[in-house]
């Protein structure tokens, strides 16, 4: 009787913290194999686009979520992903090793991150500043430097992982990707586990959340946030990276076209953890997916413009019905002065 | 003041090291495609320095100025094809100078007008649907200035503008032909930038109704970008995601139209195995040389000779205001000349000449 | 010697009042300054000529009183935009979607200003007007109202209402509101009738002089009302204005509210002194650009005035420098970047001039937390 209280007690935490989730996660795994049944080529379509849509998302948010567990606001991912992007695409003009190229993208958003935790942490400059002038910055020195003619050397190729490619459905959508595609799931659950498993995570999170405490049992304010920014930079420039030198294969002006404002929007979404930042960059490229997939379709006599505000709408709905007020780390934006 | 030059010099060393991550912009450029040198290389050299003071106010020199719809010169799109145009008038020896300016916010196309009006050059060309109120304004305050506005349908004719408009539908309509023809799986796609834009949705209209000619089945796939104005023609990862996607469920030809957001469509549609792909505006297979694996032809308004034909009309005093109607058609096939069978060369050759004769129509705009 | 002495104090008093002045205004000068070498030095080494340059930019900018009125005129939706953006900080909360509350003030006063016909400009401006204020303010009224009830956070939902908003104006624009004058195939609503133009007076936009009142407006809204002092205690302390027993909650729909009203305002004033009707693509970025004014501002907003008219400047500028020196005008973003750089880091400007710190620094927006 009462072990049974318990229990159901226990379910109904168990609901409260989950049941959004779970109830979103199970709606979604019956559309999508009631689609299959349906129409199997269109649902790998959809869902291999949505995983594609997802990446420079994850991507970007996982490089905001680190600097903001350390307390550092990012609101530059969007520059961080544009530079990067186009310095990746010069390397890979000018060397035609993709390899180069990558490692070049990479480090040119961790000298942003460099550049962004220099202006937070060190000048104690306001944070939404810092972020603002990369972005900036991003658009000016890439537009101004940028010049037609310029052709790369091929992009990176999906790998097929052997027969883990042949399982119908999740095979063509998971496991026949190009390599920073892969690179993305992997930082999800590496990011996951050392932000929640190690002492490095709880350093970082402590100095998110109460610095003073933090300085107090010796943990080095200024040095983990420091470190949490130029990483997330980097992870930012493989954003930017898997738009020229995997995704697109070329450069344009002002390519990013807000996603690292949506990787942002992604980020809080997910309630500043890598697992839920996947989730909801997974949910909003399935609703692009969706929403491409309605025009192509076009049996809906409604104006597209309708269609086109799909994925838009869905996160509102999403967001105000289900998921609600989230918890930010108490110290984000606050720069930390030693005494 | 010590520290001033320390730091002055830091900045220095700073954005040396900056700009060298860029390359210079004084660099010569990397020629993209060997065929057409004139078409890759003109952008990039800015036309800042005459070798000689031209005085535009002069009647001995003929001066030309192209206004930019909103973006770049180098877009590999219209506003390219149109300085092309003005660049091939500076290289027969009709213009003197030439210059351009980009229109960076929409509000600004008077005044970049007024900028070459002031300067007293005696020819502007101004790119792009969305000037023709700003254009037809200023033909009436400076009607000493011929007026050569593309893509800009004249409703009235104005004495010194003339509206170098083209049948979109019919390049699009030999574009579907074709496409409906190279279709194995009788699914095809249209990528497209926005439907706000008249000529875009001139292209699609066309396509769709070239491909229902020669197969009334088939299953034609399209999607208009969902962004607004600003994103629609710069998108290329969308177009790109947006055409995998289409070719996972047995899209086997697709048109990308859409500035670079077609772009990305093209180049996407490369890198899979057995899928063709069409390109709009201008011959894209030497603007985009990335889609050379797909490209088998160019659904192309021929800005360019269109625009320096008008050029030279206007320096003759030969100028015909109204409407100019610029040749619309295919691009050459190029390296797909001997995939595409001789019976599909016809079929499209005779297309093109029912669309001349009015024996076909599109259906689009009556 | 009585007049000795007091000539001796107010040459002191001017000198005091310079120091003050030059404490104020020194560091931004010399942010802007230091801001521009740093580009004449990219333009240098990229081959360009950085005298040529400004001087082009400059004579865009202000070289003739036509030139002075662009560059009035370009300021002007970004006073809007950034006094939104400014605003919004106030309470604590950041307005990303100022873009989306600004394309509904310009669609709506466009519709009033075409749709609504025999009315005396007096009535039809402010009309036309305020209507594009209302829908601004409506529209930022959702974050708002869903910060509240919902907790869904304003930054995520002011960027998809932004995407919503271009969607739905689109609509109007190419559909039930589309010119349908003969000839016309593109996507823009009628022209406004006369009655609804908001003229200038030489060369000065009324719009500009009416961003200026509004400006002074906000100024005393914030910090003579107490209403403002509520606004900036839920910004500075959601708890402690709880517990003093403010609304916070109200506080935080209301600053959204009014946030959207001036932004929605600015782009009534767009359709109504410049373009003369709505016309997707006329309206690009001002509402971004909002974030950078109210920052170089420092979010006051009287600071706004001065940034907006520093950025409009470039932007009325840029043409004639691509076309006297052939410079991109990509430059200007760069210049841009570096100017919010040095006056936000004030420190730096302060070494380098050696001028001795003024007052603490404040930080803005002190975590996504706030107005909770």
């Amino acid at each position: 009787m009462q072990s049974s209280i318990i229990g159901s007690s226990a379910f109904l935490r168990f609901l409260k913290r989950w049941g959004v989730n779970l109830g979103i996660g199970l709606v979604v795994l019956v559309t999508i194999i009631w689609g299959y049944i349906v129409n199997d080529k269109v649902t790998v379509a959809v869902l291999a686009s949505t995983v594609r849509q997802a990446t420079p998302l994850v991507l970007g948010a996982l490089c905001g979520l680190m600097g903001e567990r350390a307390g550092v606001i990012n609101i530059g991912i969007e520059g961080q992903m544009l530079l990067s992007a186009f310095i990746g695409f010069l390397f890979n003009v000018w060397t035609g090793n993709l390899l180069i190229a990558v490692f070049a993208a990479a480090m040119t958003g961790a000298l942003l991150g460099l550049f962004l935790a220099f202006m937070s942490v060190s000048l104690r400059m306001d944070q939404i500043i810092g972020g603002t002038v990369i972005n900036i910055l991003a658009l000016g020195l890439t537009g101004y430097f940028y010049q037609a003619g310029l052709v790369t050397q091929g992009k990176l190729q999906p790998i097929a992982l052997g027969s883990l490619a042949e399982i119908p459905l999740i095979g063509p959508v998971l496991f026949n990707n190009p390599p920073i595609t892969y690179t993305a799931i992997v930082l999800v659950l590496v990011v996951h586990y050392v932000l929640f498993h190690t002492r490095w995570g709880l350093r970082t999170r402590a100095v998110g959340e109460h610095p003073r405490a933090a300085d107090t049992l010796g943990v080095n304010v200024y040095l983990m946030r420091y470190a949490n920014v130029i990483i997330g930079g980097a992870i930012a420039g493989l954003a930017g990276a898997f738009l020229t030198l995997e995704a697109v294969g070329s450069f344009e002006r002002a390519m990013t076209n807000g996603r690292g404002f949506v990787a942002l929007a992604v980020m809080i979404f997910g309630r500043y953890t890598p697992l839920g930042a996947w989730g909801a960059a997974l949910l909003f490229g399935l609703a692009s997916a969706i929403q491409t997939q309605l025009q192509f379709f076009g049996t809906f006599n409604i104006p597209h413009q309708f269609i086109g505000m799909l994925p838009y709408l869905l996160t509102i709905i999403v967001l105000a019905g289900f998921v609600g007020r989230t918890h930010i780390p108490a110290a984000d934006g606050e720069p930390y002065e030693k005494e | 003041m010590k520290k001033l030059y320390f730091v002055l010099a830091a900045l220095l060393v700073a954005s040396m090291v900056l700009t060298a991550c860029g390359p210079a912009a004084t660099e010569a450029p990397v020629p993209a495609a060997t065929e057409a040198p004139e078409a890759t290389e003109a952008p990039t050299e800015a036309p800042t320095e005459a070798p000689m003071e031209i005085d535009c106010t002069s009647p001995d020199y003929f001066c030309v100025g192209l206004v930019t719809d909103v973006g770049e010169v180098d877009d590999k799109s219209f506003n390219q094809s149109a300085w092309e145009g003005v660049l091939a008038a500076q290289d027969s020896g009709i213009a003197d100078e030439v210059q351009y300016i980009e229109t960076k916010d929409a509000k600004d196309y008077a005044a970049n007008i007024q900028l070459f009006a002031e300067q007293g050059y005696d020819a502007i060309v101004t790119v792009g649907y969305a000037m023709g109120q700003a254009t037809a304004e200023e033909a009436a305050n400076y009607p000493e200035i011929y007026f050569i506005a593309v893509d800009q349908f004249q409703a009235e004719t104005i004495d010194n503008v003339s509206g170098v408009i083209f049948n979109e539908d019919h390049s699009g309509f030999l574009a579907g032909a074709l496409a409906a023809q190279l279709s194995e799986s009788g699914t095809i796609a249209a990528v497209l930038g926005t439907d706000l834009v008249p000529p875009v949705v001139a292209f699609k209209e066309g396509y769709e109704a070239g491909a229902k000619y020669i197969n009334p089945d088939i299953n034609l796939i399209a999607t208009y970008h969902p962004g607004g104005l600003d994103v629609a023609f710069t998108d290329p990862e969308w177009g790109a995601t947006t055409t995998k996607q289409a070719i996972d469920q047995g899209a086997d030809v697709v048109f990308g139209a859409g500035g670079k957001t077609g772009n990305g469509a093209l180049i996407e549609a490369a890198g899979n195995e057995g899928v063709y792909c069409i390109g709009v505006d201008s011959d894209q297979w030497l603007s985009v040389p990335e889609a050379h694996p797909c490209l088998v032809s160019s659904a192309m308004k021929l800005i360019t000779p269109a625009v320096s034909q008008k050029i030279n009309e206007a320096n003759d005093g030969a100028f015909v205001p109204g409407n100019h109607i610029g040749a619309a058609a295919l691009a050459p096939y190029h390296d797909f000349d001997s995939v595409i069978s001789d019976e599909i060369k016809a079929k499209i050759e005779e297309i093109a000449e029912g669309l001349k004769d009015g024996s076909i129509k599109t259906g689009y705009g009556g | 010697m009585e007049d000795k002495k007091s000539s001796h104090l107010i040459v002191r008093r001017i000198l005091a009042w310079l120091a003050g002045l030059w404490q104020s205004l020194g560091v931004p000068l010399l942010a802007v300054l230091l801001a521009l070498l740093i580009g004449a030095i990219i333009l240098q080494i990229s081959g360009a000529s950085p005298v040529d340059a400004y001087s082009a930019l400059f004579k865009g900018a202000f070289g003739s009183s036509k030139n002075l009125g662009r560059t009035l005129e370009k300021a002007t939706p970004l006073i809007f935009s950034g006094l939104a953006v400014a605003f919004a900080f106030k309470a604590g909360l950041f307005n990303i979607g100022a873009q989306g509350q600004l394309l509904f003030g310009a669609l709506a006063s466009a519709f009033i200003g075409f749709a609504v016909k025999g009315l005396p400009p007096y009535i039809h401006i402010p009309l036309a007007l305020f209507g594009g204020a209302a829908a601004g303010a409506l529209y930022a009224a959702i974050p708002g109202a869903l910060k509240t009830y919902t907790g869904a956070h304003e930054v995520i939902t002011t960027i998809m209402l932004n995407y919503i908003a271009i969607n739905i104006t689109d609509y109007f624009a190419d559909g039930p509101l589309k010119d349908t004058s003969p000839g016309n195939i593109v996507a823009r609503t009628p022209a406004i009738l006369d009655s609804a133009k908001i003229p200038s007076i030489q060369s000065i936009p009324i719009g500009f002089v009416l961003a200026i009142l509004i400006a002074v407006g906000v100024w005393w809204l914030l910090w003579r009302t107490t209403i403002g002092f509520e606004i900036r205690t839920v910004g500075l302390n959601p708890s402690a204005a709880r517990y003093a027993g403010m609304r916070v909650a109200f506080t935080v729909i209301l600053t959204m509210v009014l946030s959207g009203f001036l932004a929605g305002m600015g782009g009534a004033i767009e359709t109504q002194g410049v373009v003369g009707r709505y016309q997707p693509g006329f309206n690009t970025g001002l509402g971004f650009d909002g974030i950078t004014i109210a920052l170089l501002g420092k979010t006051h907003p009287l600071g706004v005035i001065p940034a907006a008219l520093l950025v409009g400047a470039m932007k009325a500028g840029a043409s004639q420098m691509q076309f006297s020196a052939g410079v991109a005008k990509e430059i200007t973003d760069v210049i841009q970047a570096l100017m919010l750089f040095f006056v936000a880091a004030d420190m730096i400007v302060r070494w380098i001039f050696r001028i001795r710190s003024a007052s603490e620094e404040k930080v803005i927006l002190s975590g996504w937390a706030q107005g909770k």
